[in-house]
């Protein structure tokens, strides 16, 4: 043992000695990534518990000293890299998988738990986390996590941030809290998408809760050959366009098709200018219909040598050809250079053209290999002597115009691989310094003495906020409604010069009823109307935020696709639903608000406006600040447009109702559809469903939807497996039905939201079904129960109490008109509260907004 | 293609997917423990960064950890041929200390007084087989006298025979013959587990093959290339390169994993400089075969008796990492009539990988631990083994574990459901 490390030792840090080193030779291994980033730590550390991290983030803390938490190591922006020296936390050691739990559809594992292995096990008892980073086989999870990590499959299933449900950490000042957890939608600010994708910078992640879905069972791969890569662009968006989601949508240029050819023999096809792999996943009845739909837009948009995985030996090999792009390259040259942008799916085609001008005049040579589906590309660029620094400059040049290019097209600088020391200085293209600003506001709320992974991310000097050029006038009426975000810029300006405390209630739709008498001002969005940009193609819409979900829908009428957002009150408008986090039971098919929302315009109470993200799902630049303003409930700013994921309507829907002879077996029928259920949109159990389309007092309200054989199959299986007959209606879905019951209530009553772990369900179900004085509803597919009753019932306070004793929470989500009320979240005390606040009295110094 | 050490460093992008397929990386999780960690090291070595041949701190420890497994070579996306390098650097990059007394005496012991001389391997398998029949070694282990490296080394012995050696050279094939092959006997597994090999070659035989044991052959030098004594692993290469040159082989049979690996693979690498071997040393690593992989080939495999057992298959890395044999022992074993086969979830090496049991014990443990839990949860009555140090390594941690599973080499099971005369496979502890 080294003297620094006794050192480190004597000043009071205490691991065993083999928990870490100082050994010059141990600190080299240790000194990169899979990136080209370099920086040797002082020391390396191997925790093996969340008190070992909690005693290190003291310690250094207490000595300044800088920590790199560490996965794999296969990053390839130097997120992992200590550029700056200091500790690195290698957490190869604290890898457990915890729980495995298939009715609450969750796992919960420690940070260093390989990706590929957690798969592994869940493909043995046929689950699936669809996350596939190419790293996957050795990435772990903290990494993952850390950078937001995607893949193939992002396509279809999502990336690491749409999985990730809650997460144990430890903040820069050594307290361990809980972000989210393992009910859905707590009432607090979302600090789990915040640090998902923040790198390590925000805070440590000890352990974390994700969602699993059910493996497809069939799996139909198909790879076809174009004349131009303009052509396979075209084609793509030809397929999205039709209104089937494949899994996966891969693209290879010819370049690394011949280079991959050459050593993996896979049989591609050499001479086409670009190859395209698609991937359908579903019932094994459906694949084949779904992959012949394709494949006749395929050949429609000129694709020609179609070659259909027959075998899993054949699906291996060009997955196999796929994803050795990256090593095969080396045969080559013996470094590359893989750039990693996102451009909206129709500016694949012309970025392609773009990014060969570019490298052709600086005399580089290029690859792709791209998920095209999502607009994804990956331009390897040649690195023949790694050694030559003029040809390293003019790769890194050619790197930054990549960059600008894809920008320029409403493009993200990075799609998966993350900012960390890479791409830090291409962060300021995207973002304006208030953008920048109000993310270096958020690291210096989470880490104020600098100590998390300093440097990544964040460009290095803080480029000067622009002065304020208008002096405006202070509005003093009693209801502000600007017809414009400026026009909120400027009154939020005034309020903060007023020499009188100026306090502000931001409302939406008004759909909830209360009346609050603490603020002066309310400020509407009733004149921030209309639909920005609707993109079917791109698959997304930005509307602002005063449209109401009905406008929304008529905008969408003619084009196939619907965005997932309901509401059982009319005149509900898009920014109220994403401010306060309102799902309805089709989450559990198509993700809540978190996972629709792709970008967010808003106003912060200082006087700032922000432009969050970009509309599509692979974007990993800088911090995903948009998280914070869902369900934030306009107490961090006023959001004045928001870009929503568009889907294709579902071909078929169809509604189960099964009825239940009692409460018990209606709750055992909802465990064994949770266990199944691959296209459920929603299921619910209910009470009190008219005769005709129930039997018994209990019934089990189970939609079904997507394509039609998809629906079909799952319909049989689960009613196989209920052994029970149900009634069949494509008249009515779950969500509608939620939408009635909560609309349908007694004038005098208040409804709340009871949100509990689902291993919790029974006993919760059992207190409120012996409750007398109250209605209920259970969206069972999301574990949330919908309660009626009067604000002052006493068995408000006993189910609201009994679900946070149970991990839950109870939040009010609708009272009588006209009512007066203070306390949505009946008490509930999130462990992020202080971070919560400290981040408020950052944008709001003044405490404009109250919220 | 030729080895170029410098340039083969070079290949290494740092993606870090071989990190998983690593046993040490697995049960240390340290960077310096994993193929990518170590060929970091390498070309720091190679940089100028470390003074690999001074005071080096732990440069040796992490290369020497290493199982040389190879499993992380399947994992590599740009190919490279880590188990070469590593070769390489051992040999090239000698730590300054004095290795320790067990090492030395593994060293001088094993590599140079018994294994390239099978007679003095016979004439120790003898004593040591006196040593167990007159029940020294029960007292002995009864009484724990023996300090722990001893212990375990102690341990590693298999239930020996007093017959030994081939009474013949030359097996004819049952029926009409097919071709004629030669048999690679191995040194160890020739003395210590004999009726292993005499299985093979009534394999072969009832293939339809006529088989030759060529007097000549030795020991194959693995060992010796994997700790770095080159001069040794030459000569031994040289004889047997000789010794099976006859141009009417078919093939050249190895039933072992590691042995093969080390004929096939790196004879004509260590060769290639040598004008006299270098076209010899090609030509002799085309015609090495692994015993699954030939009968797979040439087909006949038609078992006669029903084997009522639920048999596993612990893989030999080298069979599966260097000569990429994978689904042909397995194949066999499903084929055979009453085999139920369970595969083995656990993967990583066993922990014998050569010498390596007697040099770092704690993790050579630790990974036969894993590898004996992962054998009882398949509740296999039978583990097949395709290498002769796995066989010893899993008889010790089956017999420790208390396990009532039997340890055979594959072609063990398959002569058996060839035979005439039982069903069940008839181990030496039966037979005593």
């Amino acid at each position: 043992m080294s003297a620094t490390s006794e050192k480190l030792r004597l000043t009071g840090l205490h691991l065993r000695e083999d928990q870490i080193t100082t050994d010059p030779i141990d600190l080299l291994a240790f000194d990169r990534d899979a990136g080209i980033d370099r920086g040797t730590p002082g020391a390396v550390a191997f925790p093996e518990s969340t008190e070992d991290v909690i005693a290190i983030v003291n310690w250094a803390r207490e000595n300044r000293v800088l920590l790199v938490p560490r996965g794999a190591g296969t990053g390839l922006t130097g997120g992992a890299v200590a550029e700056q020296g200091g500790v690195i936390l290698q957490f190869s050691r604290l890898n457990r998988l915890l729980d495995v739990d298939l009715e609450a559809r969750l796992v919960v594992f420690q940070p260093g738990l390989v990706n590929g292995v957690l798969d592994q096990m869940l493909k043995e008892q046929d689950w699936y986390y669809p996350p596939d980073p190419g790293s996957g086989r050795s990435a772990t999870m903290g990494g993952t996590i850390a950078e937001n990590a995607g893949g193939p499959h992002c396509l279809k299933y999502g990336v690491t941030g749409n999985y990730v449900a809650g997460m144990k950490v430890v903040l820069s000042n050594g307290s361990a809290v809980q972000f989210g957890g393992p009910a859905v939608d707590y009432p607090e600010l979302d600090f789990v998408g915040l640090m998902t994708g923040s790198e390590g910078t925000l805070a440590i992640v000890t352990e974390a809760w994700a969602r699993i879905v059910r493996r497809p069972p069939g799996v139909d791969t198909l790879m076809v050959a174009f004349d131009s890569v303009e052509a396979c662009g075209q084609a793509v968006s030809a397929v999205i366009a039709a209104g089937i989601i494949p899994a996966c949508l891969e693209m290879m240029d010819q370049k690394i098709v011949r280079i991959v050819e050459n050593h993996a023999h896979a049989g591609l096809p050499v001479d086409a200018q670009a190859v395209l792999i698609v991937e359908v996943d579903g019932y094994v009845s459906s694949v084949s219909s779904q992959m012949e739909e394709i494949a006749s837009v395929l050949k429609q948009s000129g694709a020609f040598d179609f070659r259909r995985a027959r075998t899993e030996e054949e699906r291996a090999r060009i997955w196999n050809a796929r994803k050795s792009a990256g090593g095969a390259i080396t045969r080559l040259a013996p470094a590359y250079y893989p750039a990693d942008a996102t451009v909206p799916r129709s500016k694949l085609a012309a970025t392609l053209a773009a990014i060969n001008r570019i490298c052709d005049e600086a005399d580089l040579r290029v690859g792709y290999a791209l998920h095209a589906g999502d607009g994804n590309l990956h331009p390897h660029i040649l690195i023949e002597n790694p050694n030559d620094p003029e040809l390293r400059r003019r790769v890194q040049a050619a790197g930054a115009k990549v960059m600008e290019w894809c920008v320029a097209a409403g493009g993200s600088i990075t799609g998966e691989h993350g900012v960390g020391i890479e791409k830090r200085e291409f962060l300021p293209l995207m973002y304006n310094p208030a953008e920048l600003q109000a993310m270096r506001d958020v690291k210096e709320v989470f880490d104020p003495a600098n100590i998390l992974n300093p440097g990544k991310i964040l460009p290095p000097i803080a480029a000067p906020l622009p002065p304020t050029q208008t002096q405006p006038d202070l509005f003093t009426g009693s209801r502000f409604t600007p017809g414009s975000a400026q026009e909120a810029v400027e009154a939020f300006r005034a309020w903060n010069r007023s020499t009188r405390p100026v306090r502000v209630r931001i409302e939406g739709g008004k759909t909830k009823s209360f009346i609050r008498n603490d603020a002066q001002i309310l400020l509407s969005t009733e004149r921030l109307k209309g639909v920005i940009e609707c993109a079917p193609h791109d698959l997304y819409v930005t509307v602002a935020a005063g449209t109401s979900i009905q406008e929304l829908r008529h905008e969408l009428d003619d084009t196939g696709m619907h965005v997932p957002i309901a509401s059982p009150w009319p005149g509900a408008t898009v920014g109220g639903i994403v401010s306060s986090n309102f799902n309805a039971p089709f989450r559990c098919l198509y993700g809540g608000l978190r996972d629709l929302v792709l970008t967010v315009t808003a106003v912060l109470p200082d006087g700032r406006l922000i432009r969050l993200a970009r509309p599509f799902a692979k974007d990993v630049a800088g911090y995903d600040l948009k998280k914070l303003f869902i369900g934030a409930f306009g107490s961090l700013g006023l959001v004045t447009e928001v870009t929503l994921r568009l889907l294709p309507l579902p071909r078929l829907r169809d509604t189960l109702i099964f009825s239940a002879p009692d409460l018990e077996t209606g709750l055992r029928w909802a465990k064994a559809i949770r266990t199944i259920h691959r296209v459920c949109s929603g299921l619910l159990l209910v009470n009190d469903l008219p005769d005709a389309l129930s039997r018994s007092p209990w019934s089990l309200v189970c939609t079904l939807e997507s394509l039609p054989q998809e629906v079909e199959f799952e319909a049989s299986v689960i009613t196989a497996r209920i052994s029970a007959e149900p009634t069949r209606t494509p008249q009515i879905s779950a969500t509608d039905l939620w939408c009635k019951y909560l609309e349908k209530r007694d004038a005098d009553k208040s409804v709340f939201r009871i949100g509990v772990p689902f291993r919790e369900m029974d006993g919760m179900l059992q207190q409120i079904a012996d409750a007398r004085d109250i209605r209920w509803l259970a969206d069972l597919g999301n574990g949330l129960i919908y309660v009626t009753m009067s604000a002052d019932s006493p068995s408000r306070i006993r189910l609201v109490d009994a679900a946070q004793r149970k991990g839950g929470y109870g939040v009010m989500v609708a009272a009588p008109a006209g009512q007066f009320t203070r306390e949505e979240t009946c008490g509930y005390q999130p462990q992020s509260t202080a971070l919560a606040q400290a981040l408020k009295s950052r944008w709001d110094p003044r405490g404009i907004l109250v919220g | 293609m030729a080895f170029d050490y410098s340039s083969e460093l070079q290949r290494c992008i740092h993606c870090g997917l071989c990190l998983q397929a690593c046993p040490t990386y697995m049960l240390l999780g340290h960077e310096g423990d994993s193929p990518r960690g170590r060929l970091r090291l390498l070309r720091a070595a190679a940089e100028g960064l470390v003074d690999a041949n001074g005071q080096a701190g732990s440069f040796h420890r992490h290369l020497d950890l290493c199982l040389q497994c190879r499993a992380c070579e399947i994992e590599c996306p740009s190919g490279v041929q880590y188990g070469a390098l590593l070769e390489t650097a051992r040999r090239t990059l000698q730590p300054p200390e004095q290795p320790g007394i067990i090492h030395r005496l593994v060293k001088w012991f094993g590599l140079r007084v018994t294994l390239p001389h099978p007679g003095r391997l016979r004439l120790l398998a003898r004593l040591l087989w006196i040593y167990e029949a007159i029940g020294l070694q029960y007292l002995i282990r009864r009484q724990r006298v023996l300090p722990t490296r001893l212990a375990a080394m102690e341990e590693l012995l298999p239930p020996l025979h007093w017959k030994s050696g081939w009474r013949q050279r030359h097996w004819p094939a049952a029926g009409r013959p097919r071709g004629r092959v030669a048999f690679f006997t191995g040194c160890v597994q020739d003395a210590f587990l004999p009726e292993v090999n005499r299985a093979t070659v009534q394999l072969l035989q009832r293939l339809g093959f006529d088989v030759d044991i060529p007097a000549d052959q030795t020991c194959c030098g693995a060992a010796h290339i994997h700790s770095g004594e080159l001069e040794t692993a030459l000569v031994l290469a040289r004889r047997n390169i000789d010794a099976f040159s006859r141009p009417e082989y078919l093939a050249v049979i190895s039933n072992a994993g590691g042995c093969g690996a080390m004929l096939k693979d790196e004879y004509a690498r260590l060769l290639e400089h040598d004008p006299v071997y270098r076209d010899k040393a090609r030509a002799f690593s085309e015609k090495i075969k692994d015993i699954h992989e030939f009968a797979v080939e040439q087909g006949g495999y038609e078992p006669q008796r029903r084997v009522e057992s639920t048999v596993t298959y612990a893989e030999s890395c080298h069979l599966r990492n260097v000569m990429r044999v994978t689904d042909q022992p397995r194949q066999l074993l499903t084929d055979t009539p009453g085999v139920r086969f369970v595969p083995l979830r656990e993967t990583y090496c066993c922990g014998s990988a050569g010498t390596y049991n007697l040099l770092h014990p704690e993790i050579a443990d630790d990974l036969l631990s894993l590898k004996v839990k992962s054998i009882a949860e398949t509740g296999a009555d039978i583990v097949a083994v395709s290498n002769t140090g796995c066989h010893l390594q899993l008889l010790r941690g089956v017999r420790n574990a208390g396990l009532k599973c039997r340890v055979v080499h594959t072609t063990e099971i398959l002569n058996a459901a060839c035979a005439g005369e039982s069903g069940a496979v008839r181990s030496k502890e039966e037979r005593r």
